[in-house]
């Protein structure tokens, strides 16, 4: 039992000195470890007198739970100080990565494809430059239409231009597939205006169109009421206007209330008659609606950019925003 | 096209605000774009009375006044060449603030004192450009209040939206027609009595053949003698400045009253120019040429309306009056015209012609055949009045063939079936009677002005338009059941956005029109040129992306943002046999500046190829595409010679990237180095794996060997490797570039490359000793069979 008290006086002495990890570890291997003084204790077990062996054995298991202690407690305060050595100044900048980001007007395509698709129209595609038939006579404007100067319109020769609007792109699926079409084409669009904050020579629209047995305005204002609800929020009302497009009858404009404003988004309407002899598709039979909506206008109202020309700048400061 | 409310009120009874007015036009499919108020209220301006009215001495244009307010007398001077004694004028005293910002202090002006000022229109701002002051006819008594005389002159303007669909709409009476149907009303139309109080018979005084009655279908005159030209009395001036018309004489001035009135354009030929008491409609010659009222000298298309006498050419009809038959002040006989003209004829002429006016617009959207008559009376007796003169007895009407009225078939159940409504017949037949769309057995007649109505759907339309589209239903719309297909265009052109944004890009969206300056070709094609560009800057397509991102390298760096890593995805245009030019899209990427952010821990180094490299290795890593190598590419004169890459995937060329040339750079204003990537879009789309199918991650350890060779430097990395490779076998899984070196430590021309190679197997644990023999291999055949030898140690 001597044994026992001389170990813990011993371990406590050698314990009072320990201030580095280096030190720590060697009370731990003296006394605790494999060859350490408390398992050599326990080698001396077998020698003990029998009577007195189970009170050194409960004795020297007191010991080691006590000393294992002491050394979780030592250990405990000393990795405590090492730390709070060391100070860092949390308020430095950080190394930022450079992220990058998409343009908002691309953003906004994207927000306006995902809820159209969520709708159950597919993602079309047209070209750029297009004919003056799919631009414009299979659109129900003919050469000497007075709606041809209604979208003043940039040409390569006399009978390609640059689009003027996304509604070819009706044309080309409905000649491709037959109904029921329900699709949107987002793409760019030009028209012959000179720059200023709100008309850019080129733009963004998408394109919708339904063609089906009995499609009707009611479903044609629903679609436009459901995706302005999940564009701009519940409290989003809109209004539609009698308008005039010659690919629609009756044709519609349509606003949606936000912040405050009636917000001009773009035209609507039923395909005319004369669009669906276009492509072959029986206008007694089938009946349709098309719809546009500027994308930058969208952008513009939803980020309440007054001046179209940011869009195209590129500048990172106006970029780095989104 | 702007509407007065008060020439608007002579037809109709408004009980409207000009505001609930304008909504509901607006909701009637005629969007008022804006509402102007003419009159703005004045302080400190009264009636004044000029009492005196001398020469300054010191000064020719202008006068010293006495002017009176009623109680008191002011010394005024006044630069108007029309002050004159007697005059009631509007007096601005001092301390007023006229509309058009001017503060009325007083002052001396070439040494006399001037108290308060004599006002023009221009002055308290209804109009855009005065000659003089502004003497009051009918002026209450000095003193009175200005804000009073205001009041009769006080209007509000609506600047309309007219869709070109809706010609009966441009006028007066068309818009107080559309307001009638929206608010259940009748219109008035003005009463016409016309004084024939000349002598002569105009059949002794003219005549008219129509020989071009396809471009003319109907032609009208009258004569009206002993006119005098003059000025227009005061209401008239003010309704034509009303809605942006500048008052010319009485007679021009009265074409157009009856033209923003009626919507049928007029003409008042010099009747003493008219040779041989003739009027002659055909159509232009080949080659023909016409002297224009604006004195231009015009060739004119073929088939186009001219309106002749017996000798020459007097006007283009429905677009322009000739200068050789225009009225002047000297002016006594007036020959007015009213006609109808096809819309045809004239919009082509007009766009040939390259000229556009108030006239041409109206006729070729289509006027009232029907109303030519009336327009031409309503005139005639204007001008009587105005002018003084004497009408001769009765009109020509030359109308060989006349138009037959519309009418259009209805099947009324079609109504419901289109808009999704659930309208009475009854309801339907009187929403069409508030236009003067009569429904009759199936059968709807159309009023001579509406052109824009020729099938069932426009008649559904009006339908619409009465009920209101908002008081339509609106169905709950339904997503089809079955999920459409994402089409693969749209799945690739989110997936390689996303990558690109991923390694650091910042996307841009840059305009495909650009000029010829801006021109890039990565292949040799030709570009795409605007016929009718909207300036030299915009006269191209891009044929390549860089076009349009480069020039956004410059803004930038100009605007001293120093990390630009840029990435655009967009069409490219370039001419081809086919009957639309190619359009395919391409990806391209751009850096420059720092390599990264600014930061304390970190020096600042610019961009080299190798971060460029990098991106496009993370790019192609994150769309899974493999097996992609660079090639030097040396040929092209956009990137610096030896410092740029054609990309291949497999042995299909996917883009090229490199250091943009000095010149390059030069072209775009940029003095920093600036690096770039093109791909193209269609040939990733096509090599995109779009099936990722799971890998055995390796369950046995590695074991790694390092090693450095030294090659000539003309060496590629490449190369070293494919050797490494070859001798390696199936055990050497990985090869990594660590270290290049040249220097003084190795023989010139010389450059050593330290590689480690990582062997590994599937299916158990390596042993040393057999990557050992593997190792040894590689470095012993690099020796002996190609003579590169490792690096001594």
């Amino acid at each position: 039992m001597e044994r026992i008290d001389q170990i813990k006086k011993e371990f406590f002495e050698h314990a009072s000195q320990v201030s580095m990890p280096e030190h720590l570890e060697e009370l731990r291997i003296r006394f605790l470890g494999r060859k350490g003084k408390v398992t050599e204790a326990f080698a001396m077990i077998k020698d003990i007198a029998p009577e007195v062996r189970p009170r050194f054995g409960s004795g020297l298991n007191q010991l080691k739970k006590e000393l294992e202690a002491h050394y979780e407690e030592l250990k405990a305060r000393l990795e405590a100080s090492t730390e709070s050595d060391e100070r860092l100044d949390v308020t430095l900048p950080g190394r930022r990565p450079f992220t990058g980001r998409k343009h908002p007007l691309l953003k906004i395509a994207d927000e306006i494809k995902d809820i159209f698709h969520s709708f159950g129209f597919t993602i079309e595609d047209g070209p750029e430059i297009e004919t003056d038939h799919y631009n414009f006579e299979a659109l129900n404007i003919p050469r000497s239409h007075p709606a041809r100067a209604m979208q003043d319109t940039l040409y390569i020769t006399e009978d390609v231009v640059l689009r003027t609007h996304t509604s070819p792109v009706q044309i080309r699926v409905m000649e491709e597939r037959k109904p029921p079409i329900r699709m949107i084409a987002p793409g760019r669009v030009y028209r012959r205006d000179t720059p200023d904050a709100t008309h850019s020579p080129f733009f963004h629209q998408v394109e919708g169109l339904v063609v089906g047995e009995s499609v009707t305005f009611a479903d044609l204002k629903g679609v436009i009421q459901a995706f302005a609800h999940r564009m701009f929020g519940k409290e989003a009302r809109v209004r539609f206007r009698p308008s005039f497009f010659p690919f629609t009858e009756p044709s519609a404009e349509y606003d949606v209330w936000f912040n405050g404003k009636w917000m001009e988004i773009s035209g609507a309407g039923m395909v005319h008659p004369n669009v669906f002899r276009s492509v072959g598709i029986d206008p007694e039979k089938y009946s349709g609606y098309a719809f546009g909506m500027g994308i930058d206008r969208v952008a513009m109202l939803k980020y309440n950019i007054r001046d179209i020309r940011l869009f195209f700048d590129n500048d990172m400061r106006f970029l780095r925003q989104f | 096209m702007k509407i007065s409310y008060n020439w608007l009120k002579d037809y109709l009874d408004i009980d409207l605000s000009p505001e609930e007015l304008a909504e509901q036009i607006t909701n009637a499919g005629l969007e008022v774009e804006e509402i102007i108020t003419t009159v703005q209220a004045l302080n400190n301006v009264v009636v004044g009375k000029i009492l005196s009215c001398e020469k300054h001495p010191d000064a020719d244009k202008l006068s010293i006044c006495k002017v009176s307010d009623g109680e008191e007398e002011f010394p005024v001077i006044c630069g108007a060449p029309n002050v004159a004694v007697g005059q009631s004028i509007p007096f601005a005293k001092v301390g007023a603030r006229l509309p058009v910002g001017l503060k009325i202090k007083k002052a001396k002006i070439r040494g006399v004192e001037s108290i308060g000022m004599i006002c023009s229109r221009e002055e308290l701002a209804l109009e855009d450009h005065s000659d003089g002051i502004w003497a009051l006819e009918n002026a209450p008594a000095p003193g009175t209040d200005f804000n009073e005389v205001l009041k009769e002159h006080s209007d509000v303007i609506f600047d309309l939206f007219i869709t070109a669909n809706r010609a009966d709409c441009f006028s007066h009476i068309g818009i107080a027609r559309e307001i009638a149907a929206f608010v259940d009303k009748a219109i008035r139309l003005p009463e016409v009595t016309v004084k024939e109080n000349a002598t002569k018979k105009i059949t002794e005084a003219l005549s008219v053949d129509i020989e071009y009655s396809a471009g003319c279908p109907r032609y009208a005159a009258r004569v009206i003698e002993n006119v005098s030209i003059g000025e227009s009395p005061e209401w008239l001036r003010e309704r034509l400045e009303a809605v942006g018309l500048r008052p010319i004489n009485n007679v021009v001035d009265v074409t157009n009253y009856v033209l923003y009135e009626l919507g049928q354009p007029l003409h008042a030929f010099d009747y003493d120019t008219i040779a041989g008491s003739r009027i002659i409609v055909r159509s232009s010659k080949a080659g023909e040429t016409f002297v224009t009222l604006d004195d231009k000298e015009r060739t004119l298309p073929e088939n186009t309306v001219m309106i002749c006498d017996a000798e020459k050419a007097v006007a283009i009809g429905g677009i322009m009056g000739g200068q050789n038959s225009e009225v002047s002040s000297k002016t006594t006989t007036i020959l007015l015209e009213s006609a109808y003209f096809d819309p045809r004829h004239i919009i082509t002429s007009s766009r040939k012609l390259g000229l556009m006016t108030d006239a041409s617009q109206r006729f070729e959207k289509g006027t009232d055949y029907a109303n030519v008559i009336f327009a031409l009376d309503r005139a005639a007796a204007m001008i009587a009045e105005l002018a003084g003169g004497d009408i001769l007895k009765g009109h020509l009407d030359a109308y060989p063939h006349p138009i037959a009225p519309v009418t259009v078939e209805l099947d009324l159940s079609r109504v419901n079936k289109i808009l999704g409504s659930a309208l009475e017949d009854a309801e339907i037949i009187e929403l069409l009677s508030r236009v003067q769309l009569n429904f009759d057995k199936g059968r709807v007649s159309v009023p001579s002005y509406r052109h824009d109505i020729k099938l069932d759907i426009d008649l559904i339309e009006e339908v619409a338009r009465l009920k209101n589209y908002d008081n339509l239903p609106t169905s709950v719309y339904e997503p089809l059941s079955l999920e459409q297909p994402v089409r693969l265009r749209e799945v690739t052109f989110r997936l390689l956005r996303d990558a690109l944004t991923h390694v650091g890009l910042q996307e841009v969206f840059t305009n495909s029109m650009i000029s010829e300056k801006q021109l890039i070709a990565l292949e040799e094609k030709e570009p795409v040129k605007i016929l009718n560009p909207i300036s030299d800057d915009l006269a191209f397509m891009r044929q390549s992306i860089y076009s349009g991102l480069l020039p956004v390298v410059s803004y930038n760096v100009n605007r001293h943002q120093n990390m630009i890593r840029l990435f655009e995805i967009g069409r490219v245009f370039n001419r081809s046999k086919e009957e639309l030019p190619e359009q395919p899209t391409r990806i391209a990427i751009v850096l420059s500046g720092l390599r990264a952010p600014q930061n304390w821990t970190v020096g600042e180094e610019a961009v080299d190829f190798y971060d460029l490299k990098g991106v496009l290795e993370g790019f192609f890593n994150e769309i899974h595409l493999d097996n992609i190598r660079f090639i030097l590419y040396s040929e092209s004169s956009l990137y610096q010679k030896h410092h740029a890459a054609e990309i291949f995937y497999g042995n299909i060329k996917v883009g090229s990237c490199g250091l943009f040339s000095k010149e390059t750079c030069k072209r775009f204003g940029i003095n920093q180095a600036v690096y770039g990537a093109e791909l193209d879009y269609d040939v990733i789309e096509k090599s995109l794996n779009r099936e990722l199918k799971y890998q055995t991650i390796p369950r046995f350890p590695y074991i790694e060997k390092d090693v450095a060779f030294v090659v000539d430097k003309t060496m590629t990395a490449e190369e070293v490797m494919s050797l490494i490779r070859k001798y390696g076998g199936r055990l050497l899984t990985d090869i990594e570039v660590f270290d290049v070196y040249e220097g003084e430590k190795i023989a010139s021309g010389k450059k050593s490359i330290a590689f480690r190679l990582r062997f590994q197997s599937l299916e158990r644990t390596l042993k040393d000793s057999e990557v050992e023999q593997v190792f040894r291999k590689i470095i012993k055949k690099a020796d002996q069979v190609h003579g590169i030898p490792i690096r001594d140690q």
